[in-house]
């Protein structure tokens, strides 16, 4: 089924130096929406680009949909920190750009305005990068993103950037987004209050060799409330797992 | 108040130049032969300015927005036509500055008039030399630039070339070229080709080396084939850089331009100043300048347009 991705004794090791990542297994469903948490170094961004295909496996393969992933594909998009829009193009431009790079623009072309007018940057279709906002910024990565309809939306610390109120914006717009259209979601982020209001399942990782330490499942139904007692219990979980919880823990109420 | 006279201040340094033209006795008698004999054809000249110089003043009292642009400008003005006022009299009127060495703006623009199929020619000429040079130059600039920033194999190639070739300067080359090559044209394209390709190729270079990783891989998750990755990724992204390149290489093509005809290639607007000196034809020596400046002004400005107008996607402008 289009939008699994099976990650099978994945190793992945950097100038036969340091091990990134060490027999790491995993199964997203379809449709699944997974966080990955951990300190950095933990190898979660490594894992992310290998599911892109923009690096290679040292060991083990990873299935997208049963086929084995060789390179880059439209069918898993890629969304970056530091939004990547191609600046000499307008809003508009950048999103036909992917649509015609993966030879989509036949199929979802016509809906390019609509799409921009649901994610609130119609008014801003003909502005070029440099004149928005960072959360406009990223409402635009996002949508040229999902534009080519990928069956995997991979999002490398999309919001890391971003003020607390935009992110909190922004991660209704994904719910939203992600809701109407039923592809996999795999999220990085340093934000475990993120991970918890956006998944389904959070896998914590841990480093020095890049590994799964923990798969926590998040049973709350959508929209998520920040303040229950579901939700502080599973961050206090998620905390003492990443080793923030003792001492670490008042000063992140702040 | 002030400001209204300071934009009619142009308008009377124009008139006060007519009028010391007229009124002020030359610094010898001329007779009617002589070929620099002062004429009218200054105060045309002149005439148009001070009737220009009077519309505009009429205009800023009923536009705002001409009032800004005069009185913007207007000191400016001022001080070039009082540099003429003093030009004139250092030269026709007094003799002060040596004689027949430098001549009075009247016999440069009567020189220009009267060889102007000449000079037709030759601008005809040098344009042609340098926009073949410098089309070549751009474009194996580019691409060398591209291929050098794109693979780590071409630049090891490549940067020693622009490393020699930055250290001399382009003209050195210009006495071997001209033994070597076919033709006077060929040879002059090859130099100024080449004065242009070292800052195309360097700018373009470090432009692509400048473009972020994550714009690559953002390109290469959307599927963008090879081509795709440097025509419609590599070039426009590293664009700011190119232009760069393009200005440099217009101002490095032009010295170039002149030198190789000045020394060798019997054609343009070069070849000209050096054949009126040698006639002692000072003035039209001085035309064939104020073509040249007038000619490179015009075409850096319109490469700067060029310029502001493709890269107007990028934050603060070009």
């Amino acid at each position: 089924m289009t939008g699994t991705i099976e990650i099978k004794h994945l190793n992945k090791t950097f100038d036969d130096e340091f091990c990134a990542i060490e027999d790491l297994s995993l199964t997203i469903a379809a449709g699944e929406f997974v966080s990955i948490v951990g300190t950095s170094g933990c190898g979660k961004s490594t894992l992310l680009r290998t599911i892109a295909g923009l690096e290679a496996p040292t060991g083990g393969e990873i299935l997208c949909g049963g086929k084995p992933v060789h390179g880059t594909s439209p069918d898993r998009g890629l969304m970056f920190q530091e939004h990547a829009l191609f600046p000499w193009l307008t809003v508009r431009k950048n999103v036909i750009f992917a649509l015609k790079a993966s030879g989509r623009y036949g199929a979802n072309g016509g809906s390019v305005g609509a799409l921009l007018e649901t994610a609130g940057l119609a008014e801003f279709a003909d502005a070029y990068p440099h004149q928005l906002s960072g959360g406009m910024r990223q409402r635009a990565a996002l949508i040229r993103s999902l534009a080519v309809s990928p069956d995997v939306l991979l999002l490398d610390e999309p919001l890391g950037a971003l003020d607390s109120f935009t992110r909190m914006v922004l991660q209704d717009e994904i719910i939203r987004l992600w809701q109407a259209r039923g592809n996999t979601m795999v999220l990085i982020t340093h934000d475990v209050d993120e991970a918890i209001y956006l998944s389904n399942r959070i896998i914590v990782m841990a480093p020095r060799p890049g590994r799964i330490a923990e798969i926590i499942d998040v049973p709350m139904g959508y929209p998520r409330n920040r303040g229950t007692s579901d939700f502080a219990d599973l961050r206090k979980r998620l905390l003492k797992r990443l080793d923030f919880a003792a001492e670490v823990e008042q000063e992140y109420y702040l | 108040m002030k400001n209204r006279i300071i934009c009619t201040l142009p308008l009377v340094v124009s008139v006060l130049v007519m009028l010391q033209y007229v009124l002020v006795p030359n610094f010898r008698e001329f007779t009617p032969l002589d070929q620099n004999a002062p004429t009218n054809v200054w105060l045309w000249f002149m005439g148009f300015f001070a009737l220009a110089f009077a519309a505009w003043n009429v205009a800023a009292v009923f536009s705002k927005r001409a009032h800004t642009q005069l009185r913007r400008r207007a000191p400016l003005l001022t001080v070039v036509f009082l540099l003429v006022l003093l030009f004139d009299f250092a030269t026709l009127k007094t003799g002060w500055l040596p004689q027949p060495f430098v001549p009075w703006p009247d016999a440069i623009l009567n020189a220009i008039i009267r060889d102007r199929a000449i000079l037709l020619t030759s601008l005809g000429h040098s344009l042609r030399l340098l926009f073949t040079g410098y089309a070549i130059g751009v474009v194996l600039g580019i691409i060398t630039g591209v291929a050098a920033g794109w693979s780590v194999k071409a630049r090891y190639w490549v940067q020693p070339l622009t490393k020699l070739f930055g250290s001399i300067p382009p003209v050195t080359w210009l006495p071997i070229i001209l033994i070597l090559a076919g033709s006077l044209f060929g040879g002059a394209v090859f130099l100024i080709a080449l004065a242009v390709w070292y800052p195309v190729t360097a700018t373009t270079m470090n432009g692509v080396l400048n473009v972020p990783k994550s714009t690559f891989e953002a390109a290469s998750t959307f599927g963008v084939s090879k081509p795709g990755m440097i025509f419609k990724v590599a070039i426009p992204a590293s664009s700011p850089f190119i232009f760069q390149g393009l200005t440099q290489g217009m101002s490095i093509a032009c010295t170039a331009l002149l030198i190789a005809e000045m020394m060798g290639v019997e054609a343009g607007l070069g070849w000209y100043i050096n054949w009126q000196r040698g006639w002692a034809e000072f003035a039209g020596m001085y035309g064939a300048v104020v073509i040249i400046a007038v000619t490179f002004f015009a075409v850096n400005a319109v490469l700067g347009v060029a310029r502001r107008r493709a890269l107007r996607w990028k934050e603060g402008g070009a």
